[in-house]
């Protein structure tokens, strides 16, 4: 115990982050949070914690089995810790701003905590920035959120950007028409998920049938929507690949450099979404930056959004350049180091006297140096 | 917008390379000739394809760096995509090679004795852990695994268990070693495993790979 402390062993998923990570992150949220702003997304904060029947109620039984619950020691309940803040912002709109016009456009950024990291992801603490635009069914809604997204991962400096579509309403609705059993465990998911088309071929039938097509059709966008055309599929299945088309020809004329690709049996990471839905992705980063769609924010409003995973995001950054800082020598008088912060300067000030004022701006990582009146580059050693 | 960058194959090493060789050549794919070359300490090997490389690694290893995407896609036994069971892998496609099974096996004379729907908690060697674990969840019986790296067929004669899972391909090692298959769990063939991120970023250069080994294996099926 003592031992372990000493070293300061973090739990599994939970890490220090250090200079100068902690500053470019925060920098990355600002920034990302600014984009959602301008486009007249406001902000609001939700808790970290709070009873677990309002945070899992409804749409959120889908993330019930990733959350930490803890004892309200005041109330005797049980309460949740956020593992997702989409669905804080759902109660929010839901109830406290229940009265303000539709469509009702929240962003939000802040920190979330899970039960489990996965094998690829073992973090259970990460930061999330998103938007929520609730009370609009429109097409013109899923359009704006994506481009949206597209922008604001622009913003931070996300090379390579691709956006894969996915219809989760579409497995279900064909699966229900088949008598197949869809829940999470049930073989037919796992095949599914796992892209597994030799099991799906051993369903024989009508399901190999058009689960192998639905299958076959992931890939490149227009790929896609040409192999998805010639699936028979149930009517609210139908109205979903017409909404799909039309977003993909829009956000082919509105951005053209994005790579688009189209999954129509993707399912994971959506456990509470009810129509069109995305992921980003960036070249060669592993796994997704953030996801969004269609949800159900109660009260009968259906609302679309997106959140974005910093960890992920920074991932897809070019690595961070050294800050320049400028070492002000002992006794440099007050007004010059106001003068060169307002120039833009980060200044390091000297608490005591030294010899060699060079060294010491080295010794500090420091790149300059203040010398009588100027500014001069600190020689490598 | 991915400029010329390298497409990376993971393929295992041993009884499926073997098997794996004569499909790549088929799809028109030759490795450098260092890859024949039994004394090379090379790993990773260009091919007649410039986009192309391949990496050699342990079959249990294959999955793991198609999942984090270290290599792009792969050869993989089905038994090893069950035991890891990464979401990150998608296995679009069969390959039609390294055919066998994967059995519960254990001694000729306890089979006789046993009445299997008694079973509360079994003890069991097996390569594949979590996947045995699963198999004997599924039925309500608690297994306790005991992790092997070969040998399997010897444990319950010395004694370490009374049951054993493993790949078999002929059964003439349980036969030699006083054993019987008495279940089935799955029928295992190699398939090519593409990595989830790699599919979507890089969607139109691994789709075609992917219809270029679903012709090759179809032309060799007909």
């Amino acid at each position: 115990m003592t031992d372990l402390s000493k070293k300061a062993l973090l739990p599994t998923g939970l890490r220090d982050v250090l200079p100068p990570d902690a500053a470019v992150e925060a920098r990355a949220m600002e920034t990302l949070v600014a984009s959602f702003a301008a486009h007249g997304y406001e902000r609001v904060a939700p808790p970290l914690v709070e009873f677990e029947e309002s945070l899992l109620g409804g749409a959120g039984a889908g993330v019930a089995n990733t959350t930490f619950r803890i004892m309200d020691p005041v109330s005797q309940r049980m309460m949740g810790v956020r593992p997702d803040m989409t669905l804080q912002v759902a109660r929010i709109a839901r109830t406290r701003l229940a009265d303000v016009p539709r469509p009702l456009r929240l962003c939000y950024g802040g920190q979330v905590l899970r039960v489990l990291g996965s094998q690829l992801r073992p973090e259970r603490e990460f930061a999330q920035a998103g938007v929520e635009l609730i009370g609009s069914d429109s097409e013109n809604a899923d359009l704006e959120v994506v481009l949206l997204a597209i922008e604001s991962l622009e913003s931070v400096g996300v090379p390579n950007l691709s956006i894969d579509l996915n219809l989760p309403t579409v497995v279900p609705a064909v699966c229900e028409n088949l008598g197949l059993d869809l829940t999470r465990g049930a073989p037919v998911r796992n095949h599914l998920d796992h892209k597994d088309a030799t099991a799906i071929a051993g369903l024989g039938g009508e399901a190999a049938k058009v689960l192998g097509a639905l299958l076959d059709a992931a890939g490149p966008a227009e790929r896609a929507l040409e192999l998805l055309q010639k699936i028979k599929l149930p009517k609210p299945a139908a109205e979903e690949r017409a909404r799909l088309t039309g977003l993909v020809e829009r956000l082919r004329a509105a951005a053209p450099d994005i790579g688009l690709t189209v999954d129509p049996v993707e399912n994971r990471s959506f456990e509470y979404h009810s129509g069109l839905s995305f992921t980003f992705f960036a070249l060669d980063v592993r796994g997704a930056l953030g996801r969004g769609g269609r949800y159900s924010a109660g009260n009968g409003e259906t609302a679309t959004g997106f959140t974005l995973f910093l960890d992920r995001v920074l991932r897809a950054l070019p690595p961070a350049t050294q800050e320049r800082r400028l070492y002000l020598p002992f006794a440099t008088p007050a007004g010059e180091g106001v003068r060169l912060r307002k120039e833009g300067w980060v200044t390091v000030a000297a608490l005591e006297k030294d010899k060699d004022p060079e060294a010491e701006a080295r010794r500090l990582g420091c790149t300059h140096l203040y010398r009588s009146g100027d500014v001069v580059a600190v020689k490598a050693k | 917008m991915a400029k010329e960058k390298k497409i990376v194959l993971a393929l295992p090493k041993g009884r499926i390379r073997e098997e794996a060789v004569p499909l790549l050549a088929r799809l028109g794919v030759e490795p450098e000739a260092a890859f024949r070359d039994p004394d090379t300490r090379q790993l990773r090997f260009t091919t007649s394809d410039p986009v192309l490389d391949l990496i050699q690694v342990r079959s249990f290893d294959t999955a793991t760096f198609v999942a984090f995407g270290a290599a792009q896609i792969g050869i993989v036994g089905n038994d090893v995509l069950m035991e890891f069971d990464y979401s990150e892998i998608y296995s679009p496609l069969d390959l039609g090679i390294g055919h066998c099974r994967l059995v519960v096996a254990e001694p000729e004379a306890l089979g006789t004795q046993d009445n299997p729907a008694r079973w509360s908690n079994v003890r069991v060697a097996t390569k594949y852990p979590s996947l045995t674990r699963r198999h004997f969840a599924a039925r309500g019986v608690q297994a306790e695994c005991i992790k092997l790296n070969g040998a399997m067929e010897l444990a319950p004669s010395m004694g370490l268990c009374e049951r054993i899972v493993d790949l078999v391909a002929t059964g003439r090692t349980l036969r030699e070693n006083g054993l019987v298959e008495v279940e089935k769990i799955a029928d295992i063939t190699s398939r090519l495993a593409v990595n989830r991120t790699a599919l979507k970023t890089r969607s139109r250069e691994i789709t075609a790979w992917m219809d270029r080994f679903r012709e090759t294996v179809d032309a060799t099926v007909a």
